[in-house]
């Protein structure tokens, strides 16, 4: 409705009506969009959707665990480890359970200790030419424990000590594997979709 | 608006001392057409009406045939679950069980915030007057908005029975007419799509900016037909003598204009509220884009790379091939609109293409058969002769049961 042509109160009334409700809509419209400027987010969302600073969303998965046992990371130990696997996996396959993205955890309930651990893991590392290797880097609960360079197809047995220092203010013990060489399924594809590493088995054991 | 002979027509038989009668046939020498004119009105209402009905149920008969062999128990319920495929579970819970808060349960990443509301929205309220499975509501409701979008398209189509037929029969029961009849977005944005565009011909913008707004809580690039709506008062403006410079003044001069304009994104800053109150993030239906692997990319690139994906065995074109040959058929349609000076739609149509494209190719096949004023193009092309037309019509009708078995069988490029 043309303002110009509100000559009757009736109609005038109409237009400023329509005025005033366009202004209320503009006016919510920009308080919304501030309000979405400025989310209101738990660190882990913010971290894996917003700053896209990790490929890994925290989860809180806490798997069972006795120190000195063997656990299948294969298809056959699928009910086991799936409480332990907090992100960053996919599977387990036949082959073990392949890694996803740039970064994977591990999350167990092991009782107190008085000393550090030996960490036995067995992984093979994803190849396609030209990568040839898979570097990474582990770490427990933020404290880089190990690094290793896994090449060709068939697992590799790694061992490593984990220093109590690592872990004794923990109520829970959080392995992280960092990767530098992961390999994208294509060129365009996400980070997210990444492969470097398929864990096979996971043992610890009490020094 | 112009007025038609026949709606003059009906302007002077108002009265009945002007109508015509048997019992005086010299009004029927004097007004020869008059009974013939308001038969043959009456013929074409009933064709408008029955056209999408006739093609609605052949489409249902078609892809049920393609069903039919994978049913566990023969039914509607069966047949409308075997169709429920991919984003249609997303649908289906949201409809059901409503958007998740954060952390998602079950240790996902992905939650469903990442699609629109208002049709699952629609559907759980159909469903409480209703009380039916939810698969049962959506798809009797899919069809129903896919038969409303074939009406609202005949005056769009300039009352064109040939293009009109075929654009029923491309929606009802054509290649892709799973996706207009199963709980998906398409059915609802095609609908709201077609309102929009039927509302600024007549320059209705209320009901316009109301259907936009709806649209906007439909899918994300609901928001987009706004630019078509800025572009109507545009050439309005200028259709009128306005200069370009004068038109900001002339639409701040409109109530009903601006109240159009700022109301169309309410839908989608409705649903941004909700995310944020719910999620704490506004934005998470962007955001969750991170977890269904889609990266901002040259979109240029993703073309090149979809074109280039050639099969490995057969001549069959590849997802990738079929996804990106959407998305350039789709941009030079949008072409077309716009060098028939349909900008509006023309410009809608081509961002609507270009948003998700710049992601990757996930779904353009779909993105781009959703695109109302592309299927009207199209439709009005094929009629350009009565053997296009003819070979389409039957193109569609058969391709409906392959391209139903198809997306049965999960192919990719449908998804």
């Amino acid at each position: 409705m043309l303002w110009s042509d509100t000559l009757n109160p009736h109609g005038r009334a109409i237009s400023l009506g329509a005025y005033a409700l366009a202004a209320v809509l503009a006016v919510s419209e920009l308080a919304i969009l501030a309000l979405a400027l400025h989310p209101n987010v738990h660190a882990d969302y913010r971290a894996y959707y917003i700053d896209r600073t990790t490929t890994c969303l925290n989860r809180d998965a806490i798997g069972s665990y006795s120190l000195g046992q063997t656990v299948s990371f294969r298809s056959d130990g699928a009910k086991r480890v799936a409480g332990m696997k907090v992100c960053g996996w996919s599977g387990p396959a036949a082959d073990g359970t392949h890694s996803l993205g740039e970064t994977s955890r591990l999350r167990l309930q092991i009782p107190p200790l008085r000393d550090g651990l030996k960490a036995t893991l067995q992984m093979a590392a994803v190849i396609r030419p030209p990568q040839m290797t898979q570097r990474v880097i582990i770490s427990v609960h933020g404290v880089s424990v190990h690094k290793v360079t896994l090449s060709g197809k068939q697992p590799i047995t790694v061992s490593f000590v984990i220093p109590h220092a690592a872990f004794s203010d923990a109520s829970t013990f959080e392995m992280t594997f960092d990767y530098l060489d992961g390999i994208p399924p294509s060129q365009a594809a996400s980070d997210i979709y990444k492969r470097s590493i398929k864990l096979v088995s996971f043992r610890l054991d009490a020094i | 608006m112009r007025k038609s002979g026949t709606e003059n027509l009906v302007t002077a038989i108002k009265s009945p001392r002007h109508a015509p009668s048997k019992d005086h046939p010299e009004q029927f020498e004097i007004f020869p057409d008059y009974g013939s004119t308001i038969n043959k009105r009456h013929m074409v209402a009933a064709a408008v009406v029955t056209v999408p009905l006739l093609f609605g149920v052949a489409g249902l008969a078609i892809r049920y045939a393609a069903v039919a062999s994978t049913l566990a128990e023969p039914g509607f319920e069966s047949y409308a679950r075997a169709l429920c495929r991919w984003d249609c579970h997303w649908y289906l819970d949201i409809s059901e069980r409503g958007y998740e808060r954060f952390p998602i349960p079950n240790q996902s990443n992905v939650g469903r915030w990442g699609f629109f509301p208002f049709y699952p929205m629609l559907v759980a309220v159909i469903r409480a007057i209703f009380p039916f499975a939810t698969i049962l509501v959506a798809t009797i409701t899919s069809i129903a908005c896919s038969y409303a979008a074939c009406l609202v398209a005949w005056p769009l189509l300039e009352k064109n029975m040939r293009a009109y037929v075929l654009y029923c029969a491309f929606l009802l029961s054509g290649p892709f007419s799973f996706h207009y009849t199963t709980f998906l977005s398409e059915p609802l944005f095609v609908l709201l799509t077609s309102i929009v565009f039927l509302a600024l011909k007549r320059s209705s913008y209320p009901v316009a900016g109301v259907s936009s707004a709806l649209l906007s809580a439909t899918r994300l690039v609901g928001v987009l037909v706004v630019f078509a709506t800025v572009i109507q008062m545009f050439q309005q403006h200028r259709e009128r003598g306005g200069s370009p410079l004068s038109f900001p003044r002339w639409v701040l001069g409109r109530s009903d204009q601006l109240v159009a304009i700022f109301i169309s994104p309410a839908g989608l800053f409705a649903y941004i509220l909700f995310l944020y109150v719910t999620v704490g993030d506004g934005f998470a239906f962007l955001h969750v884009q991170r977890a269904f692997g889609r990266v901002a990319g040259n979109p240029l690139l993703f073309l090149w790379d979809g074109l280039s994906a050639f099969p490995k065995t057969g001549w069959l074109p590849t997802a990738p091939q079929w996804s990106a040959l959407a998305a350039i058929v789709g941009l030079a349609l949008s072409v077309v609109l716009v060098a028939r000076k349909q900008y509006g739609a023309g410009v809608f149509c081509a961002i609507c293409i270009l948003v998700p494209l710049i992601t990757n190719l996930a779904s353009m096949v779909r993105y781009v058969i959703g695109l109302a004023p592309l299927i009207m193009l199209m439709a009005v092309l094929l009629s350009a002769s009565k053997l296009t037309w003819l070979a389409a019509l039957v193109l569609f009708l058969v391709a409906c049961y392959f391209m139903t078995v198809a997306w049965i069988g999960g192919y990719l490029a449908l998804v």
